[in-house]
């Protein structure tokens, strides 16, 4: 059988051999599908990861706010759920908000292995100093959790999150809020809250202009220490949300579903608040590998080409092999052989290609926020391996097809037409 | 005697309108260790006997046995097994693969049955090739061979593989008369010192005069047999 195999083969190479320029055109063909296929899929995969490890490190990989996806249902219509119960004209509890029982919360959130989960406080506030005012966003963070669930710290252009437990009454501001109310480092502003709050804050920090926060948007967020701004925002002892980090961030989804379904309030995965983006991706995938793809057929046709010339050349020697008892199936893996002899000098000359072209790509250097930044790409061997498969698939049913008639040719006509 | 092939009422047209009947309702007998010529006009269905009697075509009628074989059911692949195994084939021309040497076209038959391992099988057809006063040409390919060089090495490849039956389609029709006379003692030898069965296909009066048994054809039929 192995033997065969060799004899087959060897009669497939020579052939190839006997052919130079067309088994040179169809191998270039290949190697350069490989070799585009490699650098198109390193430039969008690469991009689409950096945009996912972007994703999941800009914000904590699952927030629980105190917010509920559907109102509970009416006491009557949780004693009788199967009941035909119509309650009209209620009026709903006012509910103050935060959530309730969130020491419980944290700590289940913190029992999962190696997760960290930090507690926080949003409230609106004004700021004032020299006649102006700025409405705030004011976010009250545990320092310590926090610098390890989001990377607020590294966006800090002034300052640290540790400031704000060694300087009473300290916030830390954007940038560009502190330029439009004409403050810098350890200048003091007067903040209002609407429940009657009021006392001076002390800058000891600023947000880069254009830095991710966890929370939204830098211009109109400013951060304290929880303590003080649950006392500043008149909610003593209350938290309104809880940013959670994982060690594994794709087992956010399923988690946050737990949490969720176990203590009633919303929690958001990292996956589910970039749902339409991650959903742009996919559309994006599947345009970049059909396109690659096509190149990949393309490709193809060249090995088509000579396979099928190679039949039709080859009609004498078919016939010759038939008469000594070669089977249709022994010819047709003869021209299939071919074609993959072709496809994988192709891939082997691609992958160096493509090899060239990520060198190439990866040394380019483009200006991003003012800082030289190279593209992010995607240089996995999967890649490599995706293409190999790719050509070598496409160019076995490119060589099939002409193969099936080297399968079918009749002997006889062939020897009578040469007597 | 056992017969080695035997035909009844063997029979091939070719579809069409009109059907065009090559050979028309044959009875044969082939003794083994014989050598047969069949001779006729042009167009009487020599050729057409050699490829059913070669399992290359199937008859559309009739019945062909051999060794004991009814080969007519037989699927394509069965037939080319057969083949490979029992027959060997010498044309007009040569037919050698063009970019196989001498000694790659004996081994062809030999590797592909696949019961020799490549140094036995490499000895093997050196050894055909000898036989055939083809040492030293080994390693040429047909086209730096001669016609008659060439066709010796068609018949030590019709031999590779050990046949019982060998089947020339006019072996000599392309070939001075030195090597014309050089194949008939060839195929006489086969037949007489090697006990194979040889049937070739002739207009060659050489090769009729040198056989044991001489069928005569016309218009499909065997119109005698001396």
């Amino acid at each position: 059988m192995f033997g065969r195999s060799r004899l087959l083969l060897a009669i497939a190479l020579k052939h190839i051999a006997k052919r130079r320029r067309q088994t040179a055109v169809a191998v270039a063909g290949v190697a350069v599908g490989v070799g585009f296929f490699l650098a198109v899929s390193a430039l969008m995969i690469g991009s689409q990861n950096d945009l996912i490890e972007t994703l999941i490190n800009s914000a904590p990989h699952i927030v629980i706010s105190d917010e509920i996806r559907s109102p509970s249902p009416q006491p009557a219509v949780a004693a009788i759920p199967d009941g035909a119960v119509r309650v009209r004209g209620f009026k709903p509890r006012n509910e103050v908000r935060g959530m309730r029982g969130w020491q419980e919360i944290l700590r289940a959130a913190s029992a999962v292995p190696g997760a960290v989960a930090s507690p926080s406080i949003s409230g609106a506030v004004t700021l004032r100093t020299g006649g102006r005012e700025e409405a705030l966003a004011v976010i009250g963070i545990d320092p310590e959790v926090e610098e390890q669930v989001s990377q607020l710290e590294d966006n800090l252009a002034a300052g640290r999150l540790r400031d704000l437990e060694t300087n009473q009454g300290g916030i830390i501001i954007g940038e560009e809020l502190a330029r439009r109310m004409g403050v810098g480092m350890g200048d003091t502003l007067g903040a209002t809250s609407p429940r009657g709050g009021n006392r001076s804050l002390k800058v000891v920090g600023l947000v880069k202009q254009g830095g991710g926060t966890p929370f939204g948007a830098v211009s109109s967020a400013g951060y304290m220490l929880l303590r003080e701004a649950q006392s500043l925002t008149g909610q003593p002892f209350v938290i309104n949300r809880i940013g959670i980090r994982l060690p594994d961030p794709y087992a956010a989804e399923a988690i946050a579903a737990r949490i969720e379904a176990r203590y009633g309030y919303k929690a958001e995965s990292w996956q589910e608040r970039s749902t339409d983006l991650l959903g742009l991706l996919v559309t994006r995938n599947v345009i970049m590998y059909t396109v690659i793809s096509a190149i990949l057929l393309v490709a193809s046709f060249g090995i088509y080409s000579v396979v099928s010339n190679s039949v039709s050349d080859k009609a004498r020697d078919i016939a010759i092999m038939r008469s000594i008892g070669f089977s249709s199936g022994d010819l047709q893996r003869i021209f299939i052989a071919e074609g993959l002899v072709l496809a994988v000098i192709g891939v082997i000359v691609g992958w160096a290609l493509g090899l060239v072209l990520l060198e190439i790509l990866g040394s380019l250097e483009f200006p991003i926020s003012g800082q030289p930044e190279t593209i992010p790409l995607d240089r996995r061997p999967r890649q490599f391996a995706l293409a190999g498969v790719a050509s070598l698939f496409s160019a076995g049913i490119a060589a099939w097809l002409p193969a099936r008639k080297a399968a079918q040719v009749d002997p006889v006509d062939i020897l009578r037409g040469a007597a | 005697m056992t017969a080695l092939v035997e035909a009844h009422n063997l029979t091939r047209t070719l579809a069409g309108e009109p059907p065009v009947p090559l050979v028309r309702g044959l009875d044969l007998s082939v003794e083994p260790g014989t050598f047969t010529a069949v001779i006729g006009p042009s167009g009487c269905g020599k050729s057409s006997l050699l490829y059913l009697l070669g399992l290359l075509d199937r008859p559309t009628e009739g019945e062909l046995r051999f060794d004991g074989i009814d080969t007519v059911p037989l699927d394509g692949d069965a037939r080319a097994k057969l083949r490979l195994a029992r027959f060997g084939f010498v044309f007009q021309f040569h037919f050698l693969l063009p970019e196989f040497t001498a000694l790659e076209n004996v081994q062809l038959p030999i590797r592909r049955l696949g019961r020799l391992s490549d140094e036995a099988a490499s000895a093997r057809a050196l050894e055909l090739l000898e036989a055939m006063d083809l040492a030293g040409h080994e390693h040429k390919t047909p086209d730096r061979m001669s016609g008659g060089q060439r066709q010796r090495v068609a018949i030590a490849r019709a031999l590779a593989n050990d046949p019982s039956l060998v089947l020339g389609d006019e072996p000599t029709g392309n070939l001075d008369s030195v090597n014309s006379a050089r194949v008939i003692e060839i195929f006489r030898a086969l037949a007489h010192d090697q006990g194979r069965t040889v049937v070739c296909v002739t207009h060659d009066h050489n090769v009729a005069d040198a056989a044991d048994v001489r069928i005569h054809m016309l218009d499909g039929r065997i119109e005698r047999t001396d």
